[in-house]
């Protein structure tokens, strides 16, 4: 087996045709795109062009109100990763203690799992009695990131092998070296699917969250904004730019875990 | 010729209602190379978690160097039956757990660990994970591993049974080397006669469940060995039967220790 070299070495032609495969599909798609909305021929079907010049005109000159593009997503970037780290932070400690000590879990169940349910969007409401500004959107993420996060920490915990465990034992290792060197390392996988699944949440809520009111800026604001006045391109750019935004945070992640977990086998998707 | 004894065990253990052990009680001398056998399912691998601290035993004790036996205290390597390499570490990071567990400095590892891998002729393969080796490279690693700190109690626990035959005989050869080149006290699990007349000073037999003591044996063969002499044929032929007497029952169980 020379497992070191095919897993290890950059390959430029094997890195490099998913790339080119790739440029291929979104050309073939703006086409698709382009030609169907000239046929169709309505101010409620611009084409990429037509997207484009709006992104171009928001770049320069930004909103109607004033607001710069940037500022929009900044906005919701910044909401985005305040909430999200909120989630992280407080998923992994649960999810780990949940998991490791018996009995906790299975005692409180009836309260962890029904939570679970509760979209964020259902929080909402309360989230906009209780707070305003930064807190209620980092509010409504947190609740959407912490439960993916929790979730898979807690399962992972049921993977660590209880061989490892006698291993760091047997040598004489404490409990806290365990925590550190057997179970972290087992579950930072699940915890790094967990986050990614986190992510979606998030920048799902970000949208619906803003939507609701309660500020000028962030890019479901702008959405709305424009869809008042009925300026489609505007709205469009929006969804690309939450698109992009979460699709580069989620690569971000995945560099981290082809980094981190060299040592498995199986590509995590 | 009274050695020291660095190992004193006096242990009942039950699962359960299952009595695994009643009452037995074992020595083992300072450097000696002890090799336990026993049919399948007697107990041998909890007896050997009993002596490492893994496992309490119900009632009973396990000394060392006439102190309760503490994992953390005493300086005992284990070397699982079962592939136990750690797979988010490579080779190399693999035989140094045991010295980073007990806090050697990093220097002190790295030299160890680089001494310990020409040994088990892991050599060229320290940066590989655990799933790019073979079972018998990963098995390497683990008695690496246990020979890496400088254990004074080496705990084995049918290491070899992974292994292809060539293999295995060439571990045990290097087990064997390791062994005479750092003095050091191994119990050794195996239910292969053969390889337990071949390592051991001395063989101990247990019954079935609950486990007793039916022989113990010492193996006076001199080093190195050879299993096609007569007296070693003897001694294996001898521990076959004892073996089978086991199986069937018959076998007296020794008044403890000779």
């Amino acid at each position: 087996m020379n497992g070191v070299s095919a897993a290890q070495r950059f390959v430029p032609s094997a890195q490099l045709r998913p790339l080119a495969l790739n440029v291929v599909s979104i050309v073939a798609f703006l086409a698709v795109w382009h030609f169907a909305a000239a046929i169709v021929n309505s101010p409620f079907f611009p084409s990429p062009y037509k997207i484009v010049q709006a992104f171009v005109t928001l770049a320069t000159n930004g909103d109607t109100m004033g607001n710069s593009l940037w500022a929009h997503c900044w906005a919701s970037l910044y909401r985005v990763l305040v909430g999200f780290a909120a989630g992280v932070v407080l998923g992994v400690p649960l999810g780990l203690l949940m998991g490791l000590v018996p009995g906790l879990y299975t005692a409180t169940r009836s309260i962890v799992e029904p939570f679970r349910f509760i979209p964020p969007i259902a929080w909402i409401p309360l989230a906009i009695i209780f707070f305003s500004g930064l807190p209620r959107f980092a509010f409504l993420i947190f609740i959407g990131s912490f439960f993916p996060v929790f979730t898979a920490t807690l399962v992972g915990v049921a993977r660590v092998e209880q061989i490892h465990r006698k291993v760091a034992i047997a040598y004489g290792a404490s409990r806290y070296w365990v925590l550190t060197h057997i179970v972290l390392p087992t579950v930072l996988p699940d915890i790094m699917g967990g986050m990614r699944v986190a992510l979606g949440a998030a920048w799902l809520t970000i949208v619906a969250a803003e939507l609701s009111g309660g500020t000028s800026v962030g890019l479901g604001r702008m959405m709305v904004n424009y869809a008042e006045l009925l300026q489609i391109p505007e709205i469009v750019v929006g969804m690309v730019l939450i698109g992009a935004l979460g699709f580069a945070m989620n690569e971000i992640l995945l560099l981290f875990e082809r980094r981190l977990f060299r040592w498995r086998w199986q590509v995590t998707l | 010729m009274q050695e020291a004894v660095k190992v004193r065990a006096e242990i009942t253990h039950r699962y359960g209602t299952l009595l695994v052990h009643d009452g037995l009680e074992l020595a083992v001398r300072e450097n000696e190379f002890l090799c336990i056998c026993g049919p399948s399912g007697c107990g041998k691998t909890t007896l050997l978690d009993i002596f490492a601290g893994i496992i309490k035993p119900s009632a009973g004790q396990v000394l060392i160097d006439g102190e309760e036996v503490d994992p953390k205290r005493h300086n005992i390597s284990f070397v699982f039956q079962e592939p136990s390499t750690l797979p988010w570490l490579d080779v190399r990071d693999n035989i140094g757990t045991g010295l980073r567990i007990k806090k050697i400095a990093r220097a002190e590892i790295a030299r160890k660990v680089d001494d310990i891998i020409g040994v088990v002729g892991l050599r060229g393969f320290e940066r590989y994970y655990p799933h790019q080796i073979s079972g018998g490279m990963k098995q390497r690693v683990s008695i690496a591993r246990a020979f890496a700190t400088d254990a004074d109690l080496i705990l084995m626990d049918e290491p070899f049974v992974s292994l292809d035959q060539p293999t295995r005989e060439k571990m045990q050869r290097e087990v064997l080397s390791i062994w005479e080149h750092r003095r050091r006290t191994i119990v050794f699990i195996t239910h292969n006669l053969e390889e337990a007349v071949f390592l051991g000073d001395r063989v101990i037999m247990l019954s079935t469940k609950p486990a007793r003591i039916v022989a113990d044996m010492e193996i006076e063969l001199p080093r190195p060995r050879n299993p096609v002499d007569p007296g070693f044929n003897a001694l294996r032929a001898r521990c076959a039967a004892l073996l089978q007497e086991v199986h069937e029952g018959q076998a007296d169980v020794l008044p403890q220790k000779v």
